[in-house]
């Protein structure tokens, strides 16, 4: 399947992300002459394990992140990052999960936005808000080129594009600029040729990266 | 005042005659407005012609009914005298244009020389006028003699228009009339389109033999016209990887160089189709006509993930990118057949294997891979690769301005569309 970036908005120490900032990147992604197209939406869920004894609780993984994915409305996503695991499921096993009450679920995120056409890249700018609130906690962007799955040969291209696109948003003189982590994808047992597990993974570093901000 | 010349003694006795007389005396561009304008003349006498006679049928009709006065009668004799002037009219009409020979008539004696203007051309070109002497040239000359001129006139056309191609003896001559100018087809026989068969000096198994040697990161498959479309249609992104693998296991069993990509064994004579595959950035499709030649008839470029019956070499990919090098690669096949057929698909696929590098070579001009298109506004890599040079007119490889050392695709230089121009 076509390659995608995540990259995430990073802000300026002592800043905050505000929807002003979002609405501004939106403006950026129509002058390049992107195409809004529709709406997205992803979802995000830390389990925590559930525990008689809690003094096992350190030898149980404490942030397994299960991950809905827009385009893969059929499956559901399990990250383990301390362990480098990434698990595709089937999306039933969510109600198996809510029936075994082994883990449960504590905190979910929506990523929800707007999807843009530019060519052959579909650009999604989304907010990063907790289920229940309106609190906005971050703003990501997903670049995906369709043309080519290989993340190898399709680095140079994704690289000039985020250039591209890096020099656009600083004309705007935000707070802030966009950032793109690569996960060493290896770790997780993933291969060169794209999939919806490989976005997963992205999610997962993102998510973790926005608590760390905020923390700071 | 008796050494008057003929003609203008002869128009004073024949008032008719003086029209012809002058119009003779005019530049043909004159005639041909005036013939013009004459057989407009006689179109509108016709459409009044028509109209009359339409009211003398509606007099009669009107005086067929009871109870009419003398209405009709007087309507059907008025209408007869405006109809004679009108054809009175037309018939001087018709006699000003037989006299300047636009119509042939029986008795016409003007036109000797054997050409009557205007001249349709057995390929529908016009030949409004000639002069005089072009004519003479032409109708007193033999059949042979025109033949040789016209030869000689199409010769030094192309020697100026197309100065690439070569004076081969095996006259090359499919595709490139365009230059030629109209007025030599009054007198352009078939014998130019005459074209000796190319001796097959390479056939397919060792054209695609080479081109295997020159880019081992290529995958090059053949088919058959049918077995193609099925496997186009059996593409998707989730089965490619599986064929991918299977066919690695295939190709080592396989006894024949020839990678099959149809089912059971194919013979070279068959094959239409030739898939060429460099993994994760392309899919390129030519077809052959006829099958087992090595004549290209089209090519077209695709992602390497899509799937579907329009995946063929006259289908479009659903990515701008391979769209636009599926046009870029269409002129260049042109291009390849305009020079020799027999290299044109060597030269193709050499041309090919230079596109290993869509997605990672920067243009040669701005020095970027990705660029926003001027006139598309996308943003695109640099799909142009120059094919006006690299090419070999012989079979042998030592003509060719790239020596089989450096076969690698880094040296072809690339360049966005907005970049490129044909200086360079």
């Amino acid at each position: 399947m076509p390659l995608k970036w995540l990259l995430h908005w990073q802000p300026n120490a002592g800043t905050t992300v505000n929807s002003q900032i979002l609405s501004e990147v939106s403006q950026c992604v129509e002058s390049i002459n992107g195409a809004k197209e529709g709406r997205w939406k992803s979802t995000l869920t830390f389990y925590r394990p559930v525990l008689r004894d809690q003094t096992l609780q350190a030898e149980y993984p404490r942030d397994c992140l299960g991950i809905s994915l827009q385009e893969q409305p059929n499956k559901y996503y399990f990250i383990l990052r301390s362990q480098r695991i990434v698990l595709e499921a089937d999306s039933t096993i969510q109600m198996i999960m809510e029936k075994l009450q082994s883990y449960k679920s504590r905190v979910s995120l929506y990523f929800e936005g707007f999807q843009y056409q530019l060519g052959d890249f579909q650009l999604r700018v989304g907010k990063v808000v907790p289920t229940h609130s309106e609190n906005l906690r971050g703003i990501v962007m997903e670049v995906e080129y369709l043309p080519i799955s290989s993340l190898d040969k399709s680095r140079q291209i994704m690289e000039d594009f985020v250039d591209i696109w890096q020099e656009t948003v600083s004309k705007r003189s935000l707070p802030g600029h966009f950032m793109h982590i690569e996960p060493n994808f290896a770790e997780y047992g993933l291969s060169d040729h794209y999939t919806s597990q490989h976005t997963a993974v992205q999610y997962a570093i993102v998510m973790a990266q926005l608590i760390a901000s905020v923390r700071n | 005042m008796q050494q008057q010349p003929q003609a203008p003694v002869a128009s004073a006795t024949q008032p008719d005659q003086l029209e012809s007389c002058e119009t003779t005396a005019e530049a043909p561009p004159k005639q041909v407005a005036l013939a013009m304008e004459r057989l407009g003349q006689a179109a509108r006498l016709i459409a009044d012609v028509r109209l009359g006679a339409d009211r003398l049928l509606e007099a009669l009709f009107i005086a067929a009914q009871p109870h009419q006065s003398n209405k009709p009668l007087h309507l059907i004799v008025n209408e007869e005298a405006t109809m004679r002037q009108h054809l009175q009219d037309l018939r001087a009409v018709g006699r000003q244009l037989e006299e300047s020979g636009v119509l042939n008539s029986l008795r016409s004696r003007n036109n000797s020389w054997g050409l009557h203007m205007p001249l349709v051309c057995p390929d529908g070109a016009v030949v409004a006028y000639a002069w005089k002497r072009q004519l003479a040239g032409q109708a007193g000359a033999s059949a042979v003699d025109r033949t040789r001129l016209a030869l000689k006139a199409f010769t030094d056309q192309r020697r100026r228009f197309f100065p690439h191609l070569e004076d081969e003896s095996s006259g090359q001559t499919s595709g490139v009339e365009s230059g030629v100018s109209k007025k030599h087809c009054s007198s352009q026989a078939s014998t130019l389109t005459h074209k000796e068969e190319p001796s097959e000096e390479k056939t397919l198994p060792e054209v695609l033999l080479r081109v295997e040697k020159e880019a081992p990161n290529m995958r090059i498959f053949t088919y058959q016209h049918l077995d193609w479309l099925k496997r186009a249609s059996a593409l998707s992104s989730s089965t490619n990887e599986n064929f991918i693998e299977s066919s690695k296991e295939n190709n080592f069993q396989t006894s024949n160089r020839l990678r099959t990509g149809s089912l059971g064994p194919v013979s070279a004579d068959q094959i239409a189709a030739v898939e060429l595959l460099v993994p994760s950035v392309f899919r390129a499709i030519i077809s052959l006509h006829p099958a087992g030649s090595i004549e290209p008839d089209a090519v077209a470029f695709f992602s390497p993930d899509e799937g579907g019956s329009y995946i063929h070499s006259r289908g479009f990919s659903v990515y701008h990118v391979f769209r636009h090098l599926t046009e870029h690669a269409v002129k260049a096949l042109q291009f390849f057949l305009g020079i020799n057929t027999d290299t044109a698909l060597y030269n193709l696929l050499h041309w090919i294997c230079s596109y290993e590098t869509l997605f990672t070579k920067s243009c040669c001009k701005c020095g970027r891979l990705l660029t926003i298109d001027k006139q598309s506004t996308l943003l695109l890599p640099p799909i142009i690769r120059p094919y006006r040079h690299s090419f070999t007119t012989k079979a042998t490889v030592t003509q060719s301005s790239f020596s089989m050392k450096d076969q690698s695709s880094h040296l072809v230089p690339a360049y966005h569309v907005g970049c490129y121009s044909e200086e360079l």
